[in-house]
Parts: structure tokens; C-alpha cells; sequence
């Protein structure tokens, strides 16, 4: 019958403790019964040799049996009740989170109401008094000059797509083709410039995101329609003679890109979606 | 036998009182619980070995509680409970784990 080498033993002899040479697992492994029990057998043994044998469990362990049968009962029935507990806080939880954004969905909606609300009592103040007028009227320049207000006049509208069959990226329009489109418009004279229906405003960015042009954060799909409201007769001519509007013509008759430029009598150019200043305020007083 | 009884009459006491546990006291519980697991199979080898001590047993159960609680306890108060935890119940494991190797050997004598 295989037994565990006998350990205390060992230690009386001159042998250095076990703990010493054998590894941490193995001692812990080896030394799994308490070592009480092997002494006080031991004591029994040499005090009455050959003595009674083993003690059959009495009173004291039928105690401590019970108090472990109670701890580990007592464990069990509290962990189920937090896992209950847990549970409905969770539920709690998911009814807090759908009864809240309901509240953030309505107080949206207020702001948009109030916003409207906003405006036109603005307009009708302002419409009451002589400098008020003129106050609206500076108010309409500035917001078709930034974008905030749709502009309507007459200008020029350039499509421009990928070439046709176009195999590598420098045969399809990226964002800073674009861009400098764009800047070669605001230099021949453009005043006000939109890309696929999006407004560019001062805080405009012209952007890949992925395989997507974005602007304004928005993505746009091919073709782009470039429309500029400005002087229809000269920013065709302006145009080539600037650096991004020579490099354009470059582009088309390298790699094949397509680039129309049509005048157009009246165009019109929707409203920026939203020009929040949340941080810069003006350093002296507009009015 | 009459250990099983002793146990069974624990755990019928233990579902049919449902004892509320102070909420400082509960982390301690599982812990106390694997401890104590440990000595009752430590002891039931020491029983199969021929030489079981009730004194022994009372002693080595409520210091192994104790002890185990006690650790979890310093842990927390060290910002490491966690760790402690996990050690106590690798080595506690360990040795429940070697216990019933050899509680298995005895009964099944192989």
C-alpha cells in the first residue's frame, strides 16, 4: 500500500526540516493532514503502548461537524439572496437607463421648440425698431457670410467624380482634392461654397473617414457637386489661374478624373446644420 | 456515522433558520467556508488513517477558520484581499485536493 513518506519523522532527525528542500507545492501536497494528528498519535501510543485505538468521533467533532454543515448552509442561502438582490438591482438599473433617455428624447425636443421660440422673437423685436432692423440686417450678412443663414445668387457648379474604371487611389477623388477645389473657389472670388448639400462654414473640416469624404461629419457619395455662388463670369477664368485650380486641371488630364464646371444663374445653398460656439465668445462687443 | 448526522442536522438548521449574516461578516464567509472544508477532510483522513483526535480536530477547524478569516480580513485592510484570497484558496485547495487522493486510496484500497 503506498504511503506518504513519513515526515515527522524525518525531522528528528538531523535532516534540515522539510520546508527547506522540498519544493512549496510539494510540501503543502505532503503535508496535507494537520501534523497534529500524527502527534498526538504518537503521544497516545508511547503513553499507554498499545493502548486504546484511535478515538471514534465524539461529542466535540458531532459540534463542529454541525457548525460547518450551518457555516456552509448559511454561505449558500446568503450568496442566492445577493444573487437575487443583484439581479433586481440590475433591473432597477435598465428602467432608470429607458426612463431617462426618455427625459433626455423630451428635453431635446423642448430645445429645438425653444430655439424656433428664440428666433422669432428675436426677428420680431428687432423688426420693431429702426436699428433693430439694421442690427437684422447685419445679423442676415454675417450668418450668409458664415454659413449660419441659406444663401441664394449666382455662381458656378463643378461635378467632379472618380476617373471611369479607376484602379488605384490616385485616380479617385480624395478629401484633399477636395480641398483644394474648395480653396481654389474661395481664391478665384466664391462667397459661399457647399459640397453634395452641406454648407462649408468656418468650422467646416474636409475629410477621408474610411473610404468616405466627410464634411461637416457627414459622409458624402460620389459625384460631388461643388456648388459656389460668386461672379459666374470671372471665377471660371480666376479659377484656372490659381495653384490648387491648375494642379486640378493636372489631375484630369493625367489620371482621367472627371471635372465639369457648369455657370449657373441662381443657385441656392442650404443652411449649416449647426454652428454651436461653445467655447470662443467675442472679445469686444459686436453691437 | 454519527459525524453525518452531526452534519446533516448543521445543514437543515442552517436552511431552515436562514441566519441573517452581518453585512461586514460576509466577505469572510466563503473563505471560511473552504477552510473549514479542509480540516473536516483532513479529518476524515486522519479518521481513515487511525488517528483521529477529537481535540485535535475542534482545535485544527476553528484555527483554520479563523485563520483564513483573519487573512481575507488584513488583505482587505492592505488593499489586497483579493490576492490573499486567491492564495489561501490555492493552497487550502491544494491540500483538500491531496486529502481526498488519499481518502479515495483508503476507501477504494487501491
Amino acid at each position: 500500500m503506498p504511503r506518504e513518506p513519513d515526515e515527522p519523522e524525518r525531522r528528528t532527525t538531523d535532516n534540515p526540516p522539510p520546508q527547506t528542500w522540498m519544493g512549496l507545492l510539494d510540501y503543502v501536497t505532503a503535508h496535507a493532514v494537520d501534523e497534529d494528528y500524527a502527534h498526538v498519535s504518537r503521544k497516545d501510543s508511547s503513553d499507554s503502548s498499545g493502548g486504546p485505538g484511535p478515538a471514534r468521533p465524539g461529542v466535540a467533532a458531532l459540534i463542529i461537524l454541525g457548525l460547518f454543515g450551518l457555516l456552509a448552509a448559511t454561505a449558500a442561502v446568503q450568496t442566492s439572496r445577493n444573487a437575487v438582490a443583484a439581479e433586481s438591482g440590475r433591473e432597477g438599473l435598465v428602467t432608470q437607463i429607458q426612463s431617462r433617455s426618455a427625459k433626455v428624447d423630451a428635453v431635446r425636443e423642448r430645445i429645438v421648440d425653444v430655439r424656433k421660440e428664440v428666433e422669432r422673437l428675436e426677428t420680431q423685436y428687432l423688426d420693431a425698431t429702426a436699428e433693430g432692423r439694421a442690427v437684422s440686417g447685419r445679423l442676415d450678412r454675417l450668418g450668409t457670410n458664415t454659413g449660419s443663414l441659406a444663401a441664394t445668387g449666382p455662381g458656378v457648379k463643378i461635378v467632379v467624380d472618380d476617373a471611369p474604371n479607376a484602379t488605384s487611389s490616385q485616380q479617385e477623388v480624395l478629401d484633399q482634392d477636395l480641398q483644394k477645389l474648395v480653396n481654389a473657389l474661395w481664391e478665384s472670388g466664391a462667397e459661399a461654397i457647399s459640397i453634395n448639400g452641406q454648407r462649408l462654414t468656418n468650422l467646416s473640416a474636409i475629410r477621408q473617414a474610411g473610404s468616405a469624404i466627410t464634411v461637416n461629419y457627414r459622409s458624402l457619395a460620389r459625384p460631388y457637386v461643388v456648388s459656389a455662388i460668386g461672379d459666374p463670369n470671372s471665377i471660371p477664368a480666376r479659377f484656372v489661374e490659381t495653384e490648387h485650380g491648375g494642379e486640378w486641371l493636372d489631375l484630369k488630364a493625367t489620371f482621367g478624373l472627371q471635372f465639369d464646371l457648369t455657370m449657373e444663374d441662381s443657385l441656392s445653398l442650404p443652411a449649416a446644420t449647426r454652428l454651436d460656439l461653445r467655447f470662443a465668445t467675442s472679445t469686444e462687443d459686436s453691437r | 456515522m454519527i459525524a453525518g448526522l452531526g452534519l446533516l442536522v448543521g445543514i437543515t438548521l442552517g436552511l431552515l433558520l436562514q441566519p441573517d449574516v452581518p453585512l461586514w461578516l460576509e466577505p469572510y464567509l466563503p473563505i471560511a467556508v473552504v477552510a473549514a472544508l479542509d480540516a473536516v477532510f483532513g479529518a476524515l483522513r486522519a479518521f481513515l488513517d487511525g488517528m483521529f483526535d477529537d481535540r485535535v480536530f475542534v482545535v485544527s477547524f476553528l484555527s483554520n477558520v479563523l485563520i483564513a478569516a483573519l487573512i481575507v480580513y488584513l488583505g482587505d485592510k492592505l488593499g489586497v484581499g483579493g490576492q490573499l484570497s486567491t492564495g489561501v484558496i490555492v493552497v487550502l485547495g491544494i491540500r483538500i485536493f491531496a486529502n481526498v487522493a488519499a481518502i479515495r486510496r483508503h476507501l477504494l484500497h487501491a
